[in-house]
């Protein structure tokens, strides 16, 4: 009987806390629902955007500083501003959708893998290598990639003095070819029409988005793709094959810093927070379910602290005994926060969201 | 006497017990793909998700088509992804089939999904429309490096007004093709086909339609006084070698996904692989020289038509809202549905189980239809005539402006909304079109508000 009052104790203890209101009363999360999506896109999508196209421009002059003065200090500097440039790029990857993926911004700037041939038949020619040139250039022939091979060659064994004439114009309307790429993407975020405003009128308006939940949806499904990416394509095929050959960006070594940027853009999406940090899908999960909010922070955490555990080279790396259990334990890392995002965080947008 | 009741009491239970044909109400009319081949997902990524119920090996090889799907190729000698062209029409599967969608209709650029089939009249061995002399059957309007391309394609609208009776507008562009810049004379009697890249999700579905039903469906000579023909056509099938039912392509020349795969890899990509071993452009003076055959590994290639085979269906969205019900009565009553099956069932499907023995909502009965002339392309494909083209699949239309940005229909993209679509309907259709621009603003909304949830 003491037993069964414990248990109905508990039950009623439990069935009271179950009752009373949620830590926020309707209408404040019905505005934070605004507020998260507002802050997503002008803080997190907008500003990244932002930053992607000062990185185009950086690199830019410095290809420019590096052509009119070849030495190593220049090359240093414009392989800095790649690294930077890079990084931005990557932790956009984390919200891959809208006119990045409508617009085929993603293929036109970093395609992959490098096609040697026809590059090197093309700087052989005399191809004048414009920038409309450029434009019409198979994929693979522009982007990041090309510049990335020209500016560091094997694991950075380039040096400035020996990058040809070609090589510099190839490279400099390469990356004017990015800076236009960057530019447009952020223009279609931010001028009429603007997909900005689809976003932010989600469910009232938009003709993309009925509903507000599609948007929460169509944010938290880039989450989980580019999870999966990392976790279970970018790191997974070199590793199972023992492959280095298929390593993206293999030429600045710079491969598991990406990977870790792809997951550093979940958490800027996730926190709200890539410069400023406001509202975030954290303040709505802590809303409702503050373990939820908890487990998925740690497992982001979790995840990106990982990477610093892969200190050789990626395609070094794969290779046995390489740093394969550190590999391992980064996409166990990534299988875990697949899960919880896809399992729980989404169900918890399409029950609390239904607007 | 009281006994004889109770046997027959005992009678009429078990009577009861016996199998009853499911009420078709019952059904969950989300369900486009059946039960293991749906998807719960309407973001761009939406045509993207495996069919359930996979092995882990199973898993692997949808993995591996995946990647190989999505992977850009490069010229050959190439360390990685090798053998790209020398023609081409553009770079990856996914280029054209964004997000395993539709295309845009715009051709020789990076983002470009139509490309035009060229043929002069009379057939080949196999019973298709002959090829062009140094073109073959597809012009490839893009080139590596260094190799000149067969000629670009000029793409050019003409705009005609449709006017329903209320006085409401819509406006239609009709395309026309020229051929700029031929590498060599193109002979006078050409016949252009354009194509524009259609959706691959669900195909897997799709192949699994016993053969049986959809000749049920066929009614060539129209015995049944409806109106509606629906003819089947029978494609080569170069793995089999015999000709087969056609179920795949926007002619339906195409038996099977793996025939699908292995020529888009070799027309589209100029990718040779174990069905098309010999470079398309082979006699002509693009041709590379390498003895690199097959340029794509066997098991990549099955990879892939694995990968096809294996893409989930999205789910139908708001299936209980008056409206969308009423629009879906409206499909019914206006004829759509007697060539856009609503509901067909698939057959057994020992190697994967999620295909197998489903109740699924294509939308279509994979037969030829006469279009009429102003979507005719002229032009022979097997069977087809240049009126006839086989009646597309409707599952996911809803979803193509989230994946696909604007969304373009027909076999040439030159309809830019599901409205633009209808009214372009001619030949064995007009009827239902006349039915359709017949209906009240109201009722036109509530029609289009079903098709945008399927």
């Amino acid at each position: 009987m003491k037993k069964m009052t414990i248990t109905l104790s508990v039950f009623l203890l439990w069935g009271s806390m179950g009752c009373k209101p949620s830590t926020v009363d309707q209408e404040d999360f019905d505005n934070l629902k605004k507020e998260v999506i507002n802050h997503f896109a002008d803080h997190v999508a907008v500003a990244t955007y932002e930053d992607l196209h000062t990185g185009a421009n950086n690199l830019h002059n410095a290809l420019l500083a590096l052509e009119a003065n070849p030495i190593e200090a220049n090359l240093a500097t414009a392989r800095t501003a790649w690294k930077e440039m890079r990084s931005v790029w990557e932790q956009s990857e984390s919200f891959l959708f809208g006119p990045v993926d409508a617009n085929s911004y993603d293929p036109n700037t970093d395609t992959w893998p490098t096609d040697y041939v026809q590059m090197d038949s093309l700087l052989a020619s005399t191809n004048p290598l414009s920038v409309s040139d450029i434009e019409g250039f198979t994929l693979s022939l522009r982007g990041y990639h090309p510049i990335e091979y020209i500016l560091f060659g094997n694991h950075g064994d380039r040096t400035a003095a020996s990058i040809t004439a070609r090589q510099k114009t190839y490279m400099i309307n390469l990356s004017t070819d990015l800076k236009n790429s960057c530019s447009k993407l952020l223009n279609d975020w931010v001028t009429p029409p603007k997909y900005i405003d689809e976003v932010k009128n989600a469910g009232n308006g938009s003709t993309i988005y009925l509903k507000k939940q599609e948007i929460y949806l169509t944010i938290v499904e880039g989450l989980i793709g580019i999870c999966e990416e990392v976790g279970e394509g970018k790191m997974k095929d070199p590793f199972d094959t023992q492959d280095p050959g298929i390593v993206e960006s293999p030429y600045s070594g710079n491969s598991t810093t990406d990977f870790k940027n792809n997951i550093m853009g979940i958490q800027n999406v996730y926190l709200g927070k890539y410069k400023i940090d406001g509202k975030g899908l954290n303040d709505l999960v802590a809303a409702k379910n503050k373990s939820l909010d908890n487990k998925i922070q740690t497992q982001i955490t979790a995840a990106i602290n990982s990477f610093d555990n892969i200190t050789m080279y990626y395609e070094d790396a794969i290779v046995p005994p390489g740093q394969r259990v550190q590999i391992q334990q980064t996409m166990d890392a990534l299988a875990t926060l697949k899960t919880t995002l896809d399992t729980e965080l989404k169900p918890f947008i399409i029950q609390y969201i239904t607007d | 006497m009281k006994y004889i009741y109770s046997f027959i009491f005992i009678l009429l239970l078990a009577a009861c017990r016996q199998a009853q044909p499911f009420d078709e109400d019952a059904y969950d009319e989300r369900l486009s793909g059946g039960g293991l081949a749906t998807v719960f997902d309407e973001t761009q990524g939406a045509f993207g998700h495996e069919v359930g119920g996979l092995n882990k090996r199973d898993n692997e090889v949808h993995g591996i088509g995946d990647v190989t799907f999505e992977q850009s190729f490069v010229a050959a000698p190439a360390p990685v992804n090798s053998g790209l062209g020398p023609l081409f029409n553009n770079v990856s599967c996914i280029s054209c089939h964004h997000n395993d969608g539709k295309g845009t209709p715009s051709a020789g650029m990076t983002n470009s999904s139509l490309l035009i089939r060229l043929s002069v009249p009379g057939k080949d061995a196999q019973g298709q429309v002959s090829s062009v002399d140094g073109f073959g059957g597809q012009l490839q309007d893009l080139g590596i490096f260094g190799k000149q391309p067969e000629g670009t394609v000029e793409i050019s609208y003409i705009d005609s007004i449709v006017t329903y009776l209320e006085g409401t507008t819509v406006t239609l562009r009709k395309p026309t093709y020229r051929i700029l810049n031929p590498y060599q004379p193109l002979p006078a009697n050409l016949e252009l086909s354009p194509r524009l890249a259609p959706s691959v999700f669900g195909l897997g579905l799709l192949e699994s339609i016993p053969e049986a039903t959809i000749l049920g469906f066929a009614d060539e000579n129209d015995t049944d006084g409806d109106g509606i023909s629906g003819k089947a056509n029978y494609g080569w099938n170069y793995f089999t070698k015999r000709k087969e039912l056609g179920r795949f392509g926007l002619k339906a020349s195409m038996p099977d996904i793996l025939n699908q795969s292995a020529g888009a890899f070799h027309q589209d990509m100029g990718i040779t692989t174990y069905l098309f071993p010999t470079e398309a452009v082979y006699g002509q003076p693009q041709f590379d020289g390498l003895a690199d055959e097959p340029e794509l590994a066997d098991t990549l290639l099955n990879a892939v038509a694995f990968y096809l085979k294996t893409l989930s269906v999205p789910a139908r969205r708001n299936v209980t809202n008056p409206e969308i019900k009423r629009g879906q009565a409206l499909f019914k009553e206006t004829g759509c549905a007697n060539c856009h099956k609503p509901v067909v069932q698939t057959g057994i499907n020992l190697a994967i189980p999620a295909l197998s023995n489903q109740r699924i909502q294509p939308f279509t009965d994979l037969l030829l239809h006469d279009m009429g002339p102003a979507l005719s392309d002229y032009r022979e494909d097997f069977l087809a005539n240049g009126n006839e083209w086989r009646t597309p699949p409707l599952w996911g239309i809803g979803l193509f402006e989230k994946t696909n940005g604007i969304p373009y229909f027909l076999h040439d993209g030159r309809a830019r909304s599901i409205e633009e679509a209808i009214l372009w309907h001619g030949g064995e259709a007009e009827k239902t079109k006349s039915s359709y621009m017949k209906l009240s603003v109201s009722e036109r909304n509530a029609l289009l508000k079903f098709l945008k949830s399927l």
